[in-house]
């Protein structure tokens, strides 16, 4: 089968005369037997003047933050296979649906190959170096019209490292705006704020390893079989090896993690907060506190409470710590007993008490696991606290299959966004507000002291509020879709649409996003260019040109660089198109220059399937904070939590509180988001998959027997899902893959077609600013 | 769940059909159509079925099956097979008996050969699908019934990649059962059972089914 959309053209077309000659050339089929009703791949067109012979290189996988090894088969200038590469230490060979068909996503039949500007109300294709000419000229008459703060770009943590560390480098630095934001603060900002909150560092101090040594898994509110798939079956296959090994999925709905799991823990939205608490409260009750951790490793702390939900614009909010004792802390905890807890969170005493039971047992390793359901949530850095908090009283964390462990859900969220720092806050090493930093970051980009601000400006919602209210003017998007995934979608789109509004966009398939834009730029994507990935695990992944980008096709780091050098900073972008990646990368570096955080040098990047950060004196660092492992601990102690003043890890007292909006008599349902293991994101890759697309055509809305029952709706009717924010209508699925308890729905937002995200409420993490996808009120009507 | 595709012109439901026999480019179906999942909530029986049986036994094949006896007992590839052994008559009135033999599997010594294992090992009510033929030396009577051809096998979309699932899922869901063990089709058994989440990396697509083209409007 074939996936030229002309073919309907064909069909639509079909008159009489060629129906009877397709009937006759069916019942010759038919008479032969030789052809089977079905896809043939065999029509697939083939590559001509191919040699048959297949070259591979390596490249890390273009969609999760799990960071697999893949070898891409090419032939001539054309990637034409994938196979899991062995030598990668993440994936072992092995890859998922998406990687498997990964590089069918490079050849989608409407690929955006050549700039577009918009003329006259209609999108004109310009050859890009007029449309460059256009960004710079637009960019300087913004800042000159409105300020430099009425420009902003917004990257992603698909981005690569070099897209970010430019991105950041032009606005940051030369522009010195800190309107640089990416779309990993829609993912991950929490896990950030929780590892910085907590150990004063950001990214997780274990490794995949740890799989391989723990005794238990608890994945709270994440569905690693579809999400993280590659993860999840080395934990079903240690499981299987080693026969002392049990997997608690603690989530919101019924899974196939969940049936993967030997228990599955239901709670009620939100309530995850006080479960951590009771199961806190448990390991003290029972004193499986480990003294000897926690007296040498561990200080206690409180912060700020009803912190609010950012609802409103401008919405300010900064927490501040106060040192506890552990009484105080122990005090703090009464409230969550788990005979309390149950009441809240619908997850019985028993089944806490079983929880705080696996992590209190001192002859078991336990690790835990979470992504989205922790991060994208209105309390997503107290939630990440309290896990570590677990892990701390009972010691086990920063050994091996001991670890809380904050999963990404991007390629590079860690390696572009967290690493380079793409955040308004951010710098390629620690934050504008701090002066060190800044000088650090002007003598490396040769910049004269004071060029950059420092005040960070707008986190992601607030930066599209700002467009929608006028005080941004000028936004360049790259590698991502915000017209799909923005939360409360409505607004941010029809601000986006404003008078006086320029927006730019970086992409290779037309979205939501480039419908709103006035340049499309076409980006070079993934393998047509140089770049790195670093996943979940701190591992860099270096993957080289391996086949030309498409048309003009131009990669995100080169048209940022054009852009800079039209705008004077010849300077600061010198590098020639032949090496220029290996050039930042050197430069890029040296902003990691120390124990904590060595990167490995670009040579040594070329020729492994990744590297582990801190790479010191040639090796890599599995586990931090550890000394057996970590060289930037001090010797002679069993842990050093370095990134705190106090060189200990910070266990906080975080209450629940619940969220910014709950099931009421009106609006009697949760909304939950996610996704399917299929898709990733917004669609716009794997649904140009054939395969995939086929496996789950549409988007649906999962809902319980017994709702659908008094809904009247049966498997596939539709029916409309409203909030106070808007409404969407698709399709039921009643016991799919996915099965939601009574009162909840839940709903894969990769479908641009049925935009869920018109429903769902900007609300977010006071302390993270990541919104909260997981939890608005919506009532249900059959359509 | 169907798709709620709609279908062009008055012709189009019968040349969707019919031209995919033929020709098979000139399918078309619009994107609106829902995903088919309602089969797809058994997992539970793969994990725990995959989890229990031991490495040695998911890699063994006897071959004593292959596709050819395994197309024999079916009217058509995707119907329930016909009991191909003698049954007494009353197993009818204790259905669980079956799966004395067919949940697990193993070897049986009075048919010399290793026993399939079924993938659905909860329905109990075994003959309300599965037909004991009494042995008979006559034909049965004469139709005209023409069946399809069984899908083809490592279709993969790309070279190497792993191949589509090409079955509908549902009684199908657990892969263990038919695709590892002594008793595994020779042709369909699989050497690599090593990390149980097939779906991991196979994709269901039914290759009956007419494939989809995504068209963004």
């Amino acid at each position: 089968m074939n996936s030229n959309p002309r073919d309907n053209e064909v069909t639509m077309n079909l008159d009489r005369r060629s129906f009877i000659k397709c009937a006759a050339a069916l019942s010759a089929v038919t008479a032969a037997g030789s052809i089977f009703p079905g896809i043939s791949f065999a029509d697939w067109k083939r590559q001509e003047g191919a040699s048959g012979m297949i070259t591979w290189k390596k490249a890390p996988c273009r969609f999760c933050g799990t960071g697999c090894g893949l070898l891409i088969g090419v032939s001539g200038d054309r990637a034409v296979a994938v196979k899991g590469d062995p030598n990668s230490s993440v994936n072992k060979g092995l890859c998922c649906v998406k990687g498997y068909h990964s590089v069918q996503a490079l050849y989608g039949a409407d690929r955006i190959t050549t700039a577009k500007v918009k003329r006259n109300g209609k999108m004109v294709e310009v050859p890009i170096q007029e449309a460059l000419d256009i960004v710079a000229a637009k960019i300087k008459e913004t800042i000159g019209e409105h300020g430099k703060n009425a420009v902003a770009i917004y990257g992603s943590g698909q981005w690569t490292i070099p897209d970010g560390y430019v991105a950041s480098k032009l606005f940051k630095g030369c522009l010195g705006t800190n309107n640089v934001e990416a779309n990993a603060r829609l993912c991950m900002a929490s896990a950030v704020t929780g590892f910085m909150t907590s150990f004063g560092l950001d990214e997780p101090m274990g490794c995949y390893e740890d799989i391989d040594h723990a005794n238990v898994f608890i994945t709270w509110g994440n569905n690693m079989a579809e999400m993280h798939p590659v993860l999840f079956s080395r934990m079903l296959s240690n499981r299987k090896l080693r026969k002392d090994v049990e997997i608690i999925d603690f989530a919101t709905r019924s899974t196939r993690s969940s049936q993967a799991a030997d228990k599955s823990i239901l709670f009620r939205p939100q309530t995850d907060l006080a479960v951590a608490n009771a199961i806190c409260y448990e390991i003290i009750r029972n004193n499986w506190v480990n003294w000897d951790f926690v007296n040498k490793n561990v200080s206690f702390h409180k912060g700020k409470t009803n912190i609010g939900y950012g609802l409103e614009d401008n919405f300010q909010f900064t927490d501040k710590e106060e040192p506890l004792t552990f009484e105080q802390y122990k005090t703090f905890l009464e409230d969550y007993s788990p005979e309390k807890v149950e009441k809240l969170s619908g997850v019985s005493a028993r089944d806490i008490k079983y929880m705080a039971a696996l992590y209190g047992d001192p002859a078991k390793k336990v690790t835990s696991f979470w992504c989205m359901g922790m991060n994208q949530h209105s309390r997503g850095t107290w939630i990440n606290n309290l896990v570590y908090n677990i892990h701390l009283l009972v010691g086990k964390i920063s050994t091996p299959g001991n670890s809380p462990f904050s999963l990404t859900g991007q390629p590079s969220a860690c390696g572009t966004v967290r690493e380079v720092g793409t955040l308004t806050h951010a710098l390629p090493h620690g934050a504008v507000a701090n002066p060190e930093d800044r000088a650090l970051a002007e003598k490396i980009w040769d910049l004269p002291e004071g060029s950059i601000d420092p005040k960070p400006t707008y986190h992601t919602v607030e930066m599209f509020r700002a467009l929608d209210r006028g005080d941004i003017r000028f936004i360049w998007i790259q590698v991502t879709n915000p017209m799909v995934t923005m939360p409360k979608l409505t607004r941010y789109r029809d601000g986006a649409k404003k008078e006086g509004r320029f927006i730019v966009v970086s992409d290779v398939y037309p979205t939501p996003t480039t419908d709103v834009a006035d340049v499309i730029l076409p980006a070079a994507m993934w393998i047509e260019k140089e770049g790195m990935f670093g996943n979940s695990e701190r591992r860099t992944q270096h993957f080289e040109e391996i086949v030309p980008p498409q048309g003009e096709a131009m990669s995100d780091t080169w048209q940022i660089i054009e852009v800079a050098r039209r705008l004077g900073f010849e300077k600061q972008f010198p590098w020639a198109k032949e090496d220029y990646i290996g050039k930042i990368w050197e430069e890029y570096r040296r902003f990691h220059d120390n124990p904590k955080h060595n990167m490995a040098p670009y040579t040594v990047l070329k020729e492994r399937p990744g590297v582990q950060w801190p790479f010191v004196n040639g090796k890599e660092t599995r586990w931090r904070y550890n000394p057996e492992y970590d060289p930037a601990c001090d010797k002679g102690r069993d842990f050093h939590f370095y990134g705190q003043n106090d060189n200990r890890a910070w266990i906080w007292a975080r209450p629940y509180e619940p969220a910014a909006e709950s099931p009421d008599k009106e609006y009697n349902f949760w909304l939950d988001t996610g996704r399917v293991i299929e898709h990733w994101h917004t669609g716009s890759m794997t649904m140009r998959i054939p395969v995939l697309y086929n496996a789950v055509p549409s988007s649906y809305v999962e809902i319980h027997p017994d709702d659908a029952a008094d809904l009247g709706v049966v498997n596939g009717e539709m029916v409309k899902i409203i909030s106070r924010r808007g409404s969407v209508t698709m399709p039921a699925s009643i016991l799919g893959r996915g099965v939601p308890p009574r009162g909840q729905v839940f709903v894969p937002f990769f479908d641009e077609r049925y935009l869920i995200n018109e429903v769902t409420l900007d609300s977010f993490c006071p302390i993270s600013k990541q919104p909260d996808y997981k939890k608005c009120a919506v009532k249900l009507e059959k359509a | 769940m169907r798709p709620s595709g709609k279908t062009i012109g008055t012709w189009g439901p019968v040349l969707a059909a019919v031209c995919f026999l033929g020709l098979g480019t000139l399918q078309i179906t619009t994107a609106q159509a829902a995903t088919a999942m309602i089969f797809d909530q058994g997992g539970e029986v793969l994990y725990k079925q995959y989890d229990s049986t031991p490495d040695n036994y998911l890699a063994t094949g006897s071959g004593g099956r292959n596709l050819n006896s395994y197309y024999a007992l079916r009217q058509y590839p995707g119907s329930p097979p016909r009991i191909p052994h003698p049954v007494e008559e009353s197993f009818s009135t204790a259905p669980v008996n079956c799966l004395a033999c067919h949940a697990k599997g193993g070897y049986s010594a009075e048919y010399q050969n290793f026993i399939p294992v079924t993938p659905h090992p909860e329905k109990e009510l075994c003959t309300q699908c599965h037909v004991p033929l009494k042995e008979t030396k006559s034909r049965f009577p004469e139709n005209r019934w023409e069946s399809i051809n069984p899908p083809k096998l490592g279709r993969s979309m790309l070279g190497g990649s792993p191949p589509p699932i090409p079955h509908s899922l549902q009684m199908r869901e657990n892969c263990i059962a038919c695709h590892t063990g002594p008793a595994a089709v020779a042709e369909i058994q699989i050497g690599h059972a090593a990390r149980g989440n097939c779906r991991q990396c196979h994709v269901p697509m039914v290759q009956t089914e007419p494939m989809k083209v995504y068209i963004r409007k």
